[in-house]
């Protein structure tokens, strides 16, 4: 009982978190489980990819819904994704847990270091403003929109929308197969790479990188999840109360988002972030 | 795949209802499960029973927990797989051969998830 109700609050804190900060729950939730219920890192993995799916499928629902989010580019990205994720899935159960406990702790790493360029004025470029359209840049040469009839321009033609061009589609394959292995290997959804890669390489407006990325985490993750499943990695007594703690979390999170000034809570994160890839580098030593 | 993004599109509001419906079922049985976890004092570090699609539907009609949970954490799986599906069938229905062909080229992924996870485990 006792056990249930803290993994109930664990995965509320890593989904209130998660959507405070704009992560998914899953780059929490993997080092919370090991480190925090001593369980296996695979384990973790597994129930971490579940909690994934449900709170990407939530949101994803929602930005559908309000026509935030590309579905064609989400689509056509997607399909690398679930490649790398059938790639990482199958890898993951074979490699030493040490290595993807140093991989964990690798991409926390650059978690923490993407969070701290975000806070800092877009100096380099890399913006993180909301009403920024980069995709309708009249000096970016590259976007090039409609000015030829080959088979790429009509393609992201297709993939673009109303006020902005998609671009450098190669790119965002390659991007996404990565980020489907990332995904797999580690029990995260991906986001932290997929919505830097679809609004600063592609050109697509932060606003619905974020909701097509949410659309891609659900299939990223349930391509890997049907093998952890049928693996015996996902134990339905831990992920129960862990998924719904985490919806919870991140249903809050998300309406209480406008009130919670995110300065310093960043600032924490990222020395608690560092702080757990340290733990988890001493775990795998 | 020559046709814009369509900003009213009735189907993907659809899409996305389907998503929203889906999920609050599946948090619905995972939180029964739970509840019922809880009464019959099964601890989630106890050893779970390992995913038997023939014992799931008993489960369910005794009211174990682990029917509930594992219905639930089905249709968690099965949300995403889901939308793709529908939107297959809507781009054959909109005419988009290109955009039905990439879903079910997705779904083709998944198939082989399934069969890879099914050969190996």
């Amino acid at each position: 009982m006792v056990v249930a109700l803290w993994l109930l609050a664990g995965g509320a804190a890593a989904g209130l978190f998660g959507s405070l900060l704009g992560l998914g729950g899953g780059v929490l939730l993997v080092p919370l489980l090991t480190l925090g219920f001593g369980l296996d890192l695979r384990a973790a993995v597994g129930v971490s990819l579940v909690s994934v799916i449900m709170t990407s499928s939530a949101a994803a629902g929602v930005y559908l819904e309000r026509n935030v989010a590309n579905l064609r580019l989400g689509m056509t990205l997607e399909l690398f994704t679930a490649i790398g994720a059938l790639v990482g899935g199958l890898i993951a159960v074979l490699i030493d847990e040490r290595l993807l406990a140093i991989l964990f702790a690798v991409l926390l790493v650059y978690v923490a270091i993407t969070m701290l360029r975000a806070r800092a004025p877009a100096r380099e470029g890399v913006t993180v403003r909301d009403d920024i359209d980069v995709g309708d840049d009249p000096h970016d040469t590259r976007s090039a929109p409609f000015d030829g009839l080959d088979v790429q321009s009509a393609a992201l033609a297709g993939l673009s929308g109303d006020s902005y061009t998609v671009r450098h589609l190669g790119r965002g394959i390659v991007g996404s197969t990565g980020a489907g292995v990332v995904s797999a290997l580690l029990g995260i959804g991906g986001g932290i790479i997929k919505v830097p890669l679809m609004h600063v390489g592609m050109g697509v407006p932060l606003r619905v990188a974020t909701a097509t990325s949410n659309l891609m985490i659900g299939i990223t993750a349930a391509a890997s999840s049907i093998i952890y499943l049928l693996h015996g990695e996902i134990d339905p007594y831990l992920a129960g109360p862990v998924a719904i703690g985490v919806f919870v979390g991140a249903t809050l999170g998300s309406r209480i988002a406008h009130r919670i000034p995110l300065r310093y809570l960043t600032l924490a994160f990222v020395v608690v972030l560092l702080w757990t890839a340290l733990q988890m580098f001493l775990k795998a030593l | 795949m020559t046709a814009r993004h369509d900003p009213h599109s009735h189907f993907e509001r659809r899409l996305g209802r389907l998503m929203i419906v889906l999920t609050y079922v599946a948090v619905g049985f995972l939180a029964v499960g739970v509840i019922l976890m809880v009464r019959a004092e099964v601890s989630p570090m106890a050893e779970a029973p390992p995913f038997d699609p023939r014992q799931v539907w008993s489960d369910l009609l005794t009211l174990q927990p682990d029917g509930y949970l594992w219905t639930g954490l089905l249709i968690v799986i099965v949300t995403p797989i889901s939308r793709v599906a529908g939107a297959a069938v809507g781009y054959v229905q909109r005419r988009e051969p290109i955009m039905a062909l990439v879903s079910v080229a997705i779904l083709a992924v998944i198939a082989i998830s399934l069969a890879l996870a099914i050969a190996t485990s």
